[in-house]
């Protein structure tokens, strides 16, 4: 028997359940990249059912195949262009109107389907219940209720998409039937869109002509300017008809076909008492409670992550360092000897003591709050805060990540929807202290001067975040920014699909980062060997002496802490040969000291991660702004520190 | 909509007190009308299911003029006080 290739593509709005579907079909057999040449995520990974080698395609999470997003334009050309033998649209049973809306937006696609109902139980507690076959006879296509987060009805999912694609033909679905006067218009459309060849079906191109869809117009111009301006005539009588624009009129009878077969096929049992999860959501999301349940709830995750990562970073340092002098007697302490151990290993175990510790675990926090529900509401209470650097409430969440470290923040970054928010949030991002700072800001400012002067630059910093957030919004241009989020109820993560979260996540970084890791340590390793960094420290010294104040030596540490922050301070101990700062510096040189040390560049690993998220120029850019931004800063104070004292 | 009273006036969603409902009628995205700057709001919203005609419920806001919390085709969704200040609804007659 020849093993047969199937492609099964799952699609479906953000937080129904996809990848837990995704992660039961496909195990770990996955893998995750991103669509050709765009910052979307493509999930996919194969399983075999009998006989077929079947590749599952994890869609992004939407809630239209418009064209608002670039997840939105990439599911929609993937699904009309390469056309998947299946594509099982996941349905939240709990908001079905909604996710209906989107059922029947595939529906005109034209591409087979079938409906994975999930999220039964949820809706049973709303006291929702759903007629499976009803809605079956309503849509004309296959309904499977699934509770996938309990493994239910997964396999009969499954079964039935091979046994639908076995079958060859297609269940006749039912057409999305629209007003009179909008059906008339679509037929004269789809009459001129027959004559031309085009990869959407013709009804389809015809409704998204109407609807004004500006990708589908763009491509039909091309064949045939006349289709276009006739559409717009079309649209506008439509729109002189009904007073509402046509788009409006579309999206909204199309919205009562998704309500009516909803209506038919539930049934509201409305439960005696309010559930628990209902509960949970409003004291939340509290005028006045909600804040202190936050900042607790945000505190707890920093103190056990930052006692988790401090403990086992030591230990796993240790660990490696342990293994030095056994590494020393046996490639000796001459110049490969070194180059290898302080370059390469030195690198990798960077890499590792930051990765494993505080990565890890806040992935795994990250991903435990956001399919919770809790995510979304830290979003709502802080989307007026965020709003004053021209952000919304969902970008507080990588700004929060930033405190641990950049990395995950930056990656992070990705919740926001367009391009312009995630790179705003990104830049942003890179400004907060992360925990390496907080060494520097703590150790030095913090214990020679006194904790107010460190709680000062904490001060500082913010107003940095938010002068350079507004600046950097002014200038980018596009549209404002504002928050439409859903909230879906609370519900208990699934841990396989958060821990497989993290571990690719987790492999992604790796990826990222210890590349350029190893090849920044052995690159200074090298300048150390060869007796370059004396040489460096002085061509630096127009800058960190004469503008700056500061020793020639802080040149060389300022280097050493592109690798990681915290070595600014380690080496400067080092190389002043005392651990008493207040010996070699003024505490006027210690405060500009920590400003360019917390702004002038974001380190190795959060460049890596800025390139992989915006390529190199727009990383670029940032890394030499923050540098110019650091001196100026670091410069001005000094001048202002002296004029003052 | 045969009940109409001849005083019910279109408002600002943000005019809505905690827990009241109110039909949607239209949403002032700016700028001209259809496609162009503003036009992407309105259809995401719309696609949320923000439709004129659909019943909207605000059940709180968030303090010091923050998002509002509404209930939509049985989603809740988080809405950021500018946008929501474009969107019209018309009382409903109790």
């Amino acid at each position: 028997m020849t093993k047969k290739k199937l492609v099964i593509a799952l699609a479906g709005n953000a937080n129904v359940g996809k990848s837990v579907i995704f992660n039961h079909l496909t195990g770990l057999h996955q893998h995750i990249g991103n669509w050709p040449g765009k910052t979307v995520e493509r999930a996919e990974g194969t399983l075999h059912f009998k006989g077929y080698t079947i590749d599952i395609i994890d869609l992004p999470g939407i809630y239209s195949l418009s064209t608002y997003s670039l997840e939105e334009l990439v599911s929609r050309k993937y699904i009309a262009v390469e056309r998947p033998d299946m594509v099982i649209n996941v349905v939240d049973a709990s908001v079905l109107e909604r996710n209906l809306f989107f059922t029947l937006q595939l529906m005109e696609l034209e591409t087979p389907i079938i409906v994975a109902l999930n999220q039964m139980d949820i809706a049973k507690k709303k006291g929702l219940e759903i007629d499976t076959e009803k809605l079956e006879n309503l849509l004309g296509i296959p309904v499977m209720p699934t509770v996938a987060i309990k493994g239910i009805g997964i396999f009969q999912l499954l079964e039935k998409a091979v046994e639908v694609i076995e079958k060859g033909q297609m269940a006749k679905s039912v057409k999305v039937k629209y007003g009179e006067e909008v059906e008339e218009r679509i037929a004269k459309v789809t009459r001129m869109v027959d004559r031309i060849q085009f990869w959407y079906p013709p009804r389809y191109v015809a409704i998204k002509l109407l609807e004004g869809d500006e990708e589908i117009a763009r491509e039909v111009r091309k064949i045939d300017p006349q289709i276009v301006a006739a559409a717009k005539e079309l649209a506008d009588e439509i729109e002189n008809l009904h007073g509402h624009s046509c788009p409006t009129v579309i999206t909204s009878e199309r919205y009562e076909v998704a309500g009516c077969i909803a209506r038919e096929a539930q049934k509201l049992v409305p439960p005696k008492k309010p559930p628990i999860e209902e509960k949970l959501h409003t004291l939340t999301t509290h005028k006045i409670i909600g804040y202190p349940v936050m900042i607790f709830s945000l505190l707890l995750m920093f103190y056990s992550i930052f006692t988790f990562g401090g403990y086992s970073s030591e230990l796993l340092s240790n660990f490696f360092h342990g293994w030095e002098p056994l590494f020393a007697s046996s490639f000796g302490t001459g110049i490969v000897g070194k180059l290898v151990w302080g370059g390469i290993i030195e690198g990798v175990i960077a890499g590792v003591t930051i990765a494993l510790p505080y990565i890890l675990p806040f992935y795994v926090v990250l991903y435990l709050l956001e399919d919770s529900g809790y995510l979304s509401r830290i979003a709502f209470l802080m989307d007026n805060a965020m709003h004053k650097i021209g952000l919304h409430g969902k970008a507080f969440i990588p700004l929060m990540l930033g405190y641990g470290c950049n990395v995950p923040a930056c990656l992070g970054c990705r919740i926001m929807e367009t391009e312009r928010e995630r790179l705003l949030a990104a830049f942003v991002t890179t400004l907060v202290p992360c925990a390496a700072r907080t060494v520097i800001i703590l150790g030095l400012v913090g214990a020679f001067m006194g904790i107010q002067w460190a709680l000062m630059l904490y001060v500082i910093d913010l107003m940095v975040i938010f002068a350079l957030g507004r600046l950097a919004f002014k200038t980018l241009p596009g549209e404002p920014t504002a928050l439409i989020m859903e909230m879906h109820d609370y519900r208990m993560p699934h841990l396989k699909t958060v821990l497989k979260q993290t571990w690719f996540r987790l492999a992604e970084f790796i990826k990222i980062a210890f590349p350029l890791i190893i090849v920044g340590s052995l690159a200074i390793k090298l300048a150390e060997v060869l007796g370059l960094l004396e040489p460096i420290a002085s061509v630096l010294s127009p800058v960190t002496v004469m503008w700056l104040g500061l020793p020639a030596i802080t040149g060389i540490t300022l280097i050493f802490g592109v690798l990681r922050k915290e070595l600014t301070l380690i080496m400067l101990a080092t190389l002043l040969g005392t651990t008493n700062f207040a010996q070699v510096l003024t505490p006027v040189q210690m405060i500009v000291f920590t400003l360019v040390a917390m702004f002038y560049i974001p380190c190795i690993a959060t460049i890596a991660a800025l390139v992989r998220e915006f390529g190199w120029k727009k990383a670029l850019s940032i890394t030499v702004f923050e540098i110019v931004f650091a001196i100026i800063v670091g410069g001005v104070a000094l001048r202002v520190l002296t004029l003052t004292a | 909509m045969e009940n109409r009273s001849p005083k019910t006036l279109e408002v600002p969603l943000t005019a809505l007190k905690d827990g009241e409902t109110a039909i949607l009628t239209s949403i002032k995205a700016g700028h001209g009308r259809g496609q162009g700057r503003g036009w992407g709001f309105e259809k995401r919203l719309m696609d949320m299911g923000l439709t004129p005609g659909t019943k909207v419920t605000v059940v709180k806001s968030a303090p010091f003029h923050g998002p509002l919390e509404i209930l939509v085709r049985g989603s809740r969704l988080a809405l950021g006080r500018g946008m929501a200040e474009r969107i019209f609804v018309e009382r409903e007659k109790k």
